[in-house]
C-alpha cells in the first residue's frame, strides 16, 4: 500500500502539472482547441447559474433531458455532439405537426401537471420556469404552449367563475379541450377597446349570439386557429337592449372532437411567416354563432336570464382593465423568455469568439482569437452585463407577480409593461450583434442566433406593443407625480423613493472607483429618471397651458416620454441588480458579479440621454466609456465561465459553440 | 512476436506487441476487482503510453471469466475503517482520474468484454474508444443495491444512453448481455469469443491510431447478435414513459401503473428491485444521470466524487457500510436501510450529495491537464 500511495504521489503531481499552451504553427492546417482546456473558472459556476436561474433548477434540467433524449424533438449529431433543435426546412403544415407532437409527449410526461389546476407560487414559478425552458428549444412551441395555458387557461382562470374552472381547467390541463385567444382584429390589435366583432343577447332562447359584422372585425393572428384549436375564449362587445356594455369575453367552440369546424364559423389560414411557421395562426369569422348563457365568462359582469346587464364593476374603464388581466402573466412570460434567447445567442457568439481566429499582429505568428481584440470584447462583453442584469430584473418580476396582492396590481401592469419592451428590445438587438460576431457562420440555421431574430422579432408586438407599452409607463409615472403633489404627499412604490431625497450631484472629475461606486451609480440612474419626468411634466403642463388637451399633449412630448420611459426600466432594473448583489456572501462570485454590476451601469450612463440632457460632461462621458473598455478587458477571463453559468445545454446551443471544425469536416456531412 | 514485460504475479499484466500495448487485468479470483495498486498501475501505463509516440493503440481485458467487476469494496471499508472515509475517498480519486484519462485519451483503447464486468470495470471501458462485447459478456451497474450509486462516469455514459435507458440500468442495476450491449451502445462490437484471438492478432498488426481504420478491423470479426425477444431493451417504450419521470416516485407510479395494464412479470420484478434499493441512493443516481446529461464527462467526474465523498463520509446516511455487510459479509441480503423510505429522503437532502464538503481541508477532484494533448475530434465532443 505504501508503494502504492508514493506511486500515487508522483502520478498526482504529473498529471495536475499544467504546460504553458503550445504555440500555433503558422503553417499547421488550424485545428479546434475546446475553451474548456484553457479558460479557467474563477468562481463556482453552478452556483452562479443557481443564482440567475432564481429558481426550479431540477426541473428545468428535467425538462431540457426529456427534449434531449426524445427523437421528436430532432436530435442532430455534429462534430461528435448531439444537438436539438427543430428542423425548419421542414413544410409549414410539418411544422405544426411537429410542434403539436412535442407537446403530446411532454403532456404523456406529465409535465403541465398542475399548471392550470394548482394554486400557489410553487406551480407558478415552475410553470415560468418550464416555460423559459421550453422556449429555449423552439420559440414555436413556447407559443402554442403559452396560448393555450396562459391566455386561454388564463382567460377562463381570471375572467370566469366557478363553474366555468370546473368545467373547463381540468380538460384544458389534459388537452382534451385545446384552446386559442381571439381577442385582435384585422382593424384592432393594441387597441382592444375598438374591436368591432358583436355580441347580443337572446333571452328566448337564453344564448348570445356572436357576429363578425365586417371584413376588418375578422380575428387576426389567433395561435391554435388554423389547425388544432377546438375552443377559443372571443373578445367581443356586448350589446344589451341596443346599449354597447363594451369589451367581454365568451367561449366558443369552433372545432368538433374529430377536429371538424363547427358550422357558422369560418376559419382560414394566416400563411407562412417570418418565424414560428411551427404555430398554426389563423382568422376567424364568426356567423351568429350561438352559446348559452354560461358561455360568458363573468366575473366582471353578467347578464341574467332574461337579459338585464349586470355588474360588480360600474366603471368602464376599470371594467376594461380588469378584462387585461390574462395579458399581464403573458408579458411577464415574454420578458422572461427573452432573456433566455439571448443568453442562448451570447452563449454561442461567446464560445465561438473564444474558438474561431483571425489574423496575426506579425507575420507567421498564429492568428488572434477573436475574443482577444479589445473591440470584440467591447462588442459582446457589455451585452453579458445587460443579460445577468435582465436576469435579475427578470426573477424580480416573476416573484412580484407571484405575490401579487390587489395593491400591487398596478406596479406589476407598470414593471411587466417597461420590463417586457426593454427585454425583447435588448434581445434583437443581442440577437443582431451575436450574428454579426458570428460572421457567416451566424448565417446558418443550424448555428441559431441568426435564426432566432425571426423567430423572436414578434415579442415586440404581441402582448401589447412595446412603443405602447413604454408611453404607458411615462404616463403611469406622470400620474404618481400629480397624485404626489396634489396629496402633498411622499412618492412611494415603483421605486420612485429617491424622488423625495435632494437631488444627486455629479462629481465634476469621475475617478476609476467613483465609476465602479454602486452608489454613485445608483444616483446617476435616478437623477436622470427624475430630471426627465420634471422635464415631462414641465413640457405636457405647458402644452396644456397651450390650450391642448392632456391626450394631445402627451402624444406631443413623445420623445421626452421615451427617454422617461427608458430612464425608468434601466434604473428599476439596476436596482434589482444591486439588491440580488447584496444578498451574497463575500468571494469570488460576488466580486465578478461587482464588476458585472457597474458594467452594466455604466453602458446605461453611455446612453446619448446623459449628453443630450448634461448630465455628464464631454470629459465625463469619455471617462465613462474608458472605464467600459477597462472593465471588458478585465471580464474577459472570465467570458467563459459567465456564459456556462447560463446553464444552457450544450445539446441547445449549437455546432459553432464547439468543434466547428470537426462539424464541417468532409466526413460529417 | 509479443514480447512479455511482467510476471505471473503482478495484478495487471503488460504485453508489448509492435504499437499495441495489451493490459490484462490479473486477479482472476477477485473476478479482477480494481485495487488500488491496479488503479494506479494502470495510470501509470496509460500515461507513458501516450507519450510514447512508438504506442498507437491500447488493448485492455481480463483474465479468467471475468473482465472487471469493479472496486475492491473490501479494501475500501478497510481503509475508511482504519483510516476513516478520507482514506476511502482516496481509491475513488484514483479511480476516477483514471476514467478521466480513458475517456479523454489521445489513442484508442480496445476494451475486450468477454465475460462480466460491472460497476469500475464499466468505468475501465465505457469511456474508451471501442468496446467489445462477446457473447460472454455480462454488464451490470448494481451500486444502488449495496449504498452507493453509479459512478465512475456512469452519469456520462449511461445519461447518454438511448431514451431513458440509462435511468433503468443505474436505478435497477438491471443485467445486459452482449448483444443488448450492442443495441444500446454500451458496446461499439460484438465479437465471438471463439474469434478473440484472431480479432487481438489483428490488431497488433494496425500501426495506426486512427479509429476509422481500427473500427473496419474489429469489423472484419463483428456480428450482428438478434436480441432476444424478451430482452428488456424491446421494452424501451415501457422504459421511456416510466422511467423520464420526475421523481423516482413518479417512476414508481408510472411503473405500477403499467403493472395494472400489462401484468408483466418484467414489470413487477422492476417494482421489487427498486423497492429493495437504498432510498437514497436511488434518488441521488437519479439526480445524478439528469445533471451528468448536461455537463461533460470531468464535470460529471468531479461531481461523482463530491457524491461519493459525502457517501463514504455518512454523514446522511450509512447505506454504503449497510449494503457492504448485507450484500458481501452477512450475504443475509436483507439490508436495513436508513432512511428506509424514499419519502424521508428529502430534496435537501439530495442537495447535499451535490455540494462540496465543508471543511476537513477536503477538495474538488482535480482532473489532469489535457490540453497539451492534441485530442481527437470524439474526445473533444465529450469535454
Amino acid at each position: 500500500m505504501d508503494r502504492a500511495s508514493q506511486r500515487t504521489q508522483i502520478l498526482a503531481n504529473h498529471l495536475l502539472q499544467s504546460s504553458p499552451p503550445s504555440p500555433l504553427s503558422s503553417n499547421a492546417c488550424l485545428s479546434y482547441s475546446p475553451p474548456e482546456l484553457s479558460e479557467n473558472y474563477a468562481f463556482d459556476v453552478k452556483e452562479m447559474r443557481r443564482i440567475i436561474d432564481g429558481h426550479n433548477v431540477e426541473e428545468r434540467d428535467w425538462l431540457f433531458g426529456l427534449m434531449r433524449q426524445s427523437k421528436l424533438f430532432n436530435p442532430k449529431e455534429k462534430g461528435g455532439k448531439v444537438f436539438v433543435s427543430p428542423d425548419y426546412n421542414q413544410s409549414m403544415e410539418q411544422q405544426r405537426e411537429m410542434t403539436w407532437k412535442r407537446i403530446e409527449y411532454l403532456l404523456e410526461r406529465g409535465v403541465f401537471k398542475g399548471w392550470l389546476t394548482e394554486k400557489g407560487e410553487a406551480v407558478e414559478m415552475w410553470k415560468f420556469a418550464g416555460f423559459e425552458v421550453s422556449s429555449i428549444y423552439d420559440h414555436s412551441l413556447f407559443t402554442k404552449l403559452g396560448v393555450h395555458f396562459f391566455l386561454w387557461g388564463g382567460a377562463i382562470k381570471f375572467l370566469g367563475s366557478k363553474h366555468h374552472h370546473e368545467k373547463w381547467l381540468m380538460d384544458s390541463e389534459n388537452y382534451l379541450i385545446k384552446g386559442c385567444f381571439a381577442m385582435t382584429e384585422l382593424g384592432h390589435g393594441s387597441n382592444v377597446r375598438g374591436v368591432e366583432t358583436v355580441t347580443t343577447y337572446d333571452s328566448n332562447t337564453g344564448e348570445f349570439v356572436i357576429n363578425t359584422p365586417c371584413e376588418s372585425a375578422q380575428k387576426y393572428w389567433i395561435g391554435g386557429a388554423a389547425n388544432h384549436a377546438t375552443h377559443t375564449v372571443v373578445f367581443s362587445q356586448l350589446h344589451i337592449n341596443g346599449t354597447n356594455q363594451g369589451v367581454h369575453a365568451f367561449i366558443v367552440q369552433i372545432r368538433d372532437a374529430d377536429g371538424n369546424i363547427c358550422p357558422n364559423v369560418r376559419i382560414a389560414d394566416c400563411g407562412h411567416k417570418i418565424g414560428l411557421n411551427g404555430v398554426d395562426n389563423g382568422r376567424i369569422w364568426f356567423d351568429n354563432v350561438r352559446v348559452p348563457r354560461e358561455n360568458l365568462l363573468n366575473s366582471v359582469a353578467d347578464v341574467s336570464p332574461d337579459g338585464k346587464y349586470l355588474s360588480s364593476i360600474e366603471n368602464p374603464d376599470q371594467r376594461f382593465a380588469a378584462f387585461m388581466a390574462p395579458l399581464t402573466v403573458g408579458r411577464v412570460n415574454i420578458a422572461c423568455t427573452a432573456v433566455y434567447q439571448s443568453k442562448v445567442a451570447l452563449a454561442i457568439a461567446i464560445r465561438y469568439a473564444l474558438t474561431r481566429r483571425a489574423f496575426s499582429l506579425k507575420p507567421n505568428e498564429p492568428e488572434v482569437l477573436l475574443l482577444d481584440y479589445p473591440s470584440h470584447q467591447r462588442r459582446l462583453i457589455p451585452l453579458v452585463a445587460k443579460i445577468y442584469a435582465m436576469s435579475f430584473a427578470a426573477n424580480y418580476l416573476k416573484m412580484l407577480y407571484v405575490k401579487r396582492t390587489p395593491q400591487s396590481n398596478k406596479t406589476i401592469h407598470i414593471v411587466s409593461s417597461s420590463f417586457k419592451a426593454t427585454f425583447t428590445w435588448n434581445n434583437m438587438q443581442i440577437l443582431q450583434e451575436c450574428r454579426e460576431a458570428c460572421g457567416g457562420q451566424g448565417l446558418k440555421t443550424e448555428n441559431r442566433v441568426g435564426h432566432l431574430k425571426g423567430e423572436y422579432d414578434v415579442q415586440s408586438t404581441f402582448e401589447g406593443d412595446n412603443n405602447i407599452l413604454m408611453q404607458q409607463v411615462s404616463k403611469a409615472l406622470f400620474a404618481e407625480y400629480v397624485a404626489a403633489q396634489k396629496r402633498n404627499k411622499a412618492f412611494k412604490g415603483l421605486g420612485l423613493e429617491h424622488m423625495n431625497k435632494p437631488c444627486p450631484v455629479i462629481p465634476s472629475q469621475l475617478t476609476s472607483s467613483t465609476l465602479r461606486c454602486s452608489q454613485f451609480l445608483v444616483d446617476a440612474l435616478c437623477l436622470r429618471e427624475r430630471d426627465l419626468l420634471n422635464r415631462f411634466i414641465a413640457d405636457v403642463s405647458k402644452c396644456k397651458a397651450e390650450g391642448e388637451s392632456t391626450q394631445q399633449a402627451f402624444l406631443m412630448c413623445y420623445q421626452l416620454a421615451e427617454d422617461l420611459g427608458r430612464a425608468f426600466s434601466d434604473r428599476a432594473i439596476f436596482q434589482t441588480f444591486i439588491e440580488a448583489e447584496a444578498t451574497l456572501p463575500a468571494g469570488s462570485l460576488k466580486d465578478v458579479l461587482g464588476t458585472l454590476r457597474s458594467l452594466y451601469a455604466l453602458i446605461c450612463l453611455e446612453d446619448v440621454s446623459y449628453v443630450r440632457y448634461g448630465y455628464l460632461s464631454v470629459e465625463n462621458g469619455a471617462s465613462v466609456r474608458r472605464e467600459i473598455t477597462k472593465i471588458c478587458s478585465e471580464l474577459r477571463p472570465h467570458a467563459l465561465a459567465l456564459v456556462t453559468s447560463f446553464g444552457i445545454p450544450d445539446a441547445f446551443l449549437s455546432p459553432i459553440a464547439f468543434n466547428w471544425i470537426e462539424a464541417n469536416s468532409w466526413s460529417s456531412d | 512476436m509479443a514480447s512479455s514485460v511482467s510476471s505471473q504475479h503482478d495484478q495487471i499484466l503488460v504485453e508489448v506487441n509492435s504499437s499495441a500495448r495489451i493490459l490484462t487485468l490479473n486477479r482472476p479470483k477477485q473476478l479482477n476487482a480494481l485495487s488500488l495498486q491496479m488503479i494506479c498501475r494502470m495510470l501509470e501505463l496509460f500515461i507513458a503510453y501516450e507519450e510514447d509516440p512508438n504506442v498507437k493503440l491500447v488493448i485492455l481485458k481480463g483474465k479468467g471469466r471475468a473482465f472487471c467487476t469493479g472496486g475492491d469494496v473490501a479494501a475500501v471499508v478497510h481503509d475508511i475503517r482504519t483510516g476513516g472515509w478520507r482514506a476511502g475517498a482516496n481509491h475513488f480519486m484514483k479511480g476516477y482520474t483514471l476514467n478521466y484519462l480513458m475517456a479523454t485519451y489521445s489513442k484508442p483503447q480496445v476494451s475486450i468484454l468477454n465475460g462480466i464486468v460491472m460497476g469500475g470495470g464499466n468505468g475501465a471501458s465505457m469511456h474508451g474508444r471501442f468496446r467489445v462485447a462477446t457473447e460472454n459478456a455480462l454488464f451490470a451497474m448494481p451500486e444502488t443495491a449495496v449504498g452507493l450509486f453509479p459512478d465512475v462516469g456512469a452519469s456520462y455514459f449511461f445519461s447518454r444512453l438511448p431514451g431513458f435507458f440509462g435511468e433503468y440500468l443505474g436505478l435497477t442495476g438491471a443485467r445486459l448481455g452482449g448483444a443488448e450491449m450492442l443495441a444500446c451502445g454500451l458496446a461499439t462490437h460484438f465479437v465471438p469469443s471463439a474469434k478473440l484471438s484472431m480479432l487481438e492478432a489483428a490488431l497488433y498488426a494496425v500501426d495506426s491510431s486512427d479509429p476509422e481504420i481500427i473500427s473496419s478491423i474489429i469489423d472484419q470479426y463483428s456480428e450482428q447478435p438478434s436480441l432476444k425477444e424478451q430482452s428488456v431493451y424491446n421494452r424501451l417504450d415501457v422504459i421511456d414513459r416510466c422511467f423520464s419521470q420526475k421523481t423516482v416516485e413518479e417512476i414508481l407510479s408510472a411503473l405500477e401503473r403499467e403493472a395494472v395494464n400489462g401484468r408483466d412479470r418484467w414489470i413487477s420484478a422492476t417494482i421489487q428491485t427498486l423497492k429493495k434499493s437504498s432510498p437514497t441512493s436511488l434518488k441521488i443516481s437519479l439526480r445524478s444521470i439528469r445533471v451528468g446529461r448536461l455537463q461533460g464527462v470531468g464535470p460529471c467526474l468531479v461531481r461523482e466524487y463530491r457524491m461519493v465523498c459525502h457517501v463514504l463520509r455518512g454523514e446522511f446516511s450509512k447505506d454504503f457500510l449497510e449494503g457492504y455487510r448485507a450484500i458481501l459479509v452477512d450475504k443475509d441480503k436483507n439490508p436495513k436501510w436508513e432512511p428506509s423510505k424514499l419519502e424521508l429522503v428529502t430534496d435537501t437532502t439530495v442537495d447535499r450529495y451535490f455540494a462540496k464538503v465543508i471543511g476537513e481541508d477536503w477538495d474538488d477532484l482535480k482532473l489532469p491537464v489535457r490540453s497539451k494533448f492534441n485530442l481527437p475530434p470524439y474526445v473533444i465532443a465529450k469535454l
